[in-house]
């Protein structure tokens, strides 16, 4: 059985609005955020900080370039 | 057989959906009847009682409150008897298969839904794909332009330019040519022994990267093979994909083929992520090599992988990527990076690939190769473009250093004529950018419209050739922010459609993200935010303001300024030596990789 983890072609992004009161502030949320969604090591993409939080974009790689890309093995896909 | 249908617009507001159905449907024989949208369920119920139709088609838009109120309409409809002899169907923007059965329709069509589906059900029939592939052919995009020139002294400067740098050129030698030379017997020579010795004869003219990589499999960090396992999932990835129609970017003939980078590093990822574009309509793609690979003598064999930026320029990865891409999609091969730009040209022609990408001088600028040596391998990489009957595509990326877009357009006006000279068939690329030049000085204050316009407008003036802004098309207009990427990227491929070039380069809404691999659904942002930009614009153009003509004719004057000062020097290597192409001020220098390597 394949998680539908490793039928996604290469990367999560996740955008999202998080409150907060500065930049900083905003940057550790991100991180925080991927932590708590089991992503593990996110990396922030953009970030905007606006006065009441920040408009963020958060990457987490499932597949890099030279991985063994699970999803073209179609005998064993859900 | 035509069918009788009863078109419901169960909405007092939005019924425009259901009068372009009905009209289809009329246009393919069916009989219909479109109700009014003021009439109450327990008309409709009547009418559909009463009459002996195939099909009632209810057109609603979901809110609140409407599907309980569809599941009522559904109930007196059976209630009347209408399913005994008609089938229920609904459609709308929300409207899902499985919501549809859950309100008790026979059949639900939403956004996502094409005419031909609904067609088909109505019709009782399978849905018609337009063709096993893309539906498309090939396009030859030099195949319009006979390459004359209609300013004079703009093309006798480029005669004596490349006149006396094909003299300069014959008869000398670099470890690049022979390398060609020999792959080229190799491909050719069944005698294992010949082998053995023309592969000998090769490793002694590459640098010792290159031999152990080749000989002991002992490749730099981060390259390894492509496994046999995975080349078998591959192939049983690409087979087993689904006919579905594809999506056309271009809303009319007029409009710009498109075509986006390949070079994750990985030929597998590239080619997955090229059949996904191909199927957003995509019509060629670029593979870009790694940079440590201009650096080195001669070329890895096999197929491989590479972690970092740029998949490795070898035969077989060429061919894999080639083989696995529609017929009808265009591929094109970086080939004047470093020092294996010959080579890499005949790789490129016997793998089948479609163009290649040589520019003598932006290639001998910047981090690029020595401008003797590159002189010496361009010219004989663009006489294989000739033999391989592939076009090659010039970029002007050295206008990104800070070189002025004059010089950067002269260098692009002398790898044409030395192309026409040698009987290929050479295809402009000037950038539309917001480059470092443009911005000191102020060029693009007003907009971004009248300069990137006046140089097709210059170019055009000059000579009539094929232009593909690259690359990729806004260049340094692009942030890490998705929407403002994908936005500007579509303003640039508008701009492009309005001056009616025939081709652009595109970055996915990644260009500006540097600390990773280009994702799939980047790729996919900016070709739907090009696709809807070009039915915007349709056959409109952008406006340009008179500044543009003026732009036009100072780029005309000063083009031919430069192409003065180079044709005064002995020839093209030393007018680049000596910066009249872009010198340090301009942020440009000359390459050094194989210096004093030509004999």
């Amino acid at each position: 059985m394949t998680t539908a983890l490793e039928h996604v072609m290469d990367a999560i992004d996740i955008e999202t609005y998080i409150v907060c009161n500065d930049e900083n502030e905003g940057k550790k949320l991100s991180l925080q955020l991927g932590q708590e969604m089991n992503l593990g090591e996110i990396d922030i993409m953009y970030q905007e900080f606006d006065g009441y939080g920040v408009r963020v974009r958060l990457r987490k790689y499932v597949y890099k370039p030279g991985n063994m890309y699970k999803y073209l093995n179609q005998e064993e896909k859900t | 057989m035509a069918k009788k249908i009863l078109c419901v617009p169960f909405d007092p507001v939005h019924d425009v959906g259901i009068k372009i159905i009905k009209s289809e449907l009329d246009k393919n024989g069916h009989q219909t009847e479109l109700l009014s949208p003021d009439l109450t369920p327990e008309a409709i119920v009547k009418i559909a009682a009463n009459g002996n139709y195939d099909f009632i088609l209810v057109s609603r838009t979901l809110g609140y409150g409407v599907a309980e109120m569809l599941a009522r309409f559904v109930d007196m409809l059976d209630a009347a008897g209408v399913r005994e002899k008609s089938k229920i169907v609904i459609g709308g923007k929300p409207i899902t298969p499985e919501l549809a059965a859950e309100l008790g329709f026979d059949k639900g069509f939403g956004e996502h839904s094409s005419l031909e589906e609904l067609l088909a059900y109505i019709e009782g029939r399978e849905v018609k794909l337009t063709g096993a592939g893309l539906n498309r052919t090939k396009k030859d995009i030099t195949s319009k332009y006979d390459y004359s020139f209609n300013n004079q002294e703009i093309g006798q400067l480029l005669d004596s330019i490349a006149t006396k740098l094909i003299d300069f050129t014959k008869n000398k030698k670099s470890p690049g040519i022979e390398r060609a030379k020999i792959q080229e017997e190799l491909f050719y020579t069944e005698d294992e022994s010949n082998k053995t010795n023309l592969l000998e004869k090769y490793y002694a003219l590459c640098d010792n990267v290159i031999v152990d990589g080749n000989t002991k499999r002992n490749f730099v960090k981060g390259v390894r093979e492509v496994t046999e396992t995975e080349l078998k999932n591959l192939n049983s990835f690409l087979s087993k994909s689904q006919p579905v129609n594809p999506y056309k970017i271009q809303y009319n003939e007029k409009q710009p083929l498109l075509f986006k980078f390949l070079g994750s590093g990985c030929p597998i990822m590239d080619i997955t992520h090229a059949k996904v574009c191909e199927r957003y309509g995509i019509n060629g793609f670029l593979i870009i090599n790694p940079s440590w690979e201009a650096r080195y003598e001669g070329l890895l064999q096999g197929c491989l992988t590479h972690e970092n930026d740029g998949t490795i320029t070898s035969f077989e990865n060429i061919k894999l990527v080639r083989q696995s891409l529609d017929e009808s999609t265009l591929l094109t091969v970086r080939a004047h990076r470093g020092l294996n730009t010959p080579e890499t040209v005949l790789l490129a022609g016997e793998a089948g690939a479609d163009l290649a990408k040589i520019n003598l001088v932006y290639g001998s600028l910047g981090a690029g190769t020595d401008p003797v040596r590159l002189a010496v391998d361009g010219i004989e990489a663009i006489k294989l473009t000739a033999k391989y009957n592939m076009p090659f595509d010039i970029p002007g990326n050295d206008e990104l250093s800070g070189v002025p877009a004059w010089k950067t357009l002269a260098g692009l006006l002398i790898n044409v004529m030395i192309g026409i000279k040698l009987g290929a068939k050479p295809i402009l690329k000037p950038l539309f950018c917001y480059g470092p030049h443009i911005v000191i000085n102020g060029m693009m204050i007003q907009n971004f419209i009248d300069y990137n316009a006046a140089k097709i407008y210059a170019l055009r003036e000059i000579v009539n050739s094929p232009i593909w802004p690259g690359e990729p098309i806004a260049f340094m207009t692009q942030s890490e922010e998705r929407v403002q990427s994908a936005n500007a990227t579509s303003y640039h491929a508008s701009l492009a459609a309005s001056v009616g070039v025939d081709a652009i380069t595109v970055a996915s809404t990644d260009e500006a993200y540097s600390r990773g691999p280009i994702c799939i659904t980047s790729r996919i942002d900016s070709i739907r935010a090009i696709s809807d930009a070009f039915r915007f614009v349709g056959d409109a153009k952008f406006q340009t303001t008179p500044q543009a003509d003026y732009y036009t004719d100072d780029l005309i004057k000063k083009i031919t300024k430069t192409l003065r000062e180079v044709n005064a020097k002995s020839n093209l290597t030393t007018a680049i030596y000596e910066g009249c192409l872009g010198n340090k001020e301009d942020g440009a220098y000359p390459g050094k990789f194989g210096s004093g390597t030509v004999s």
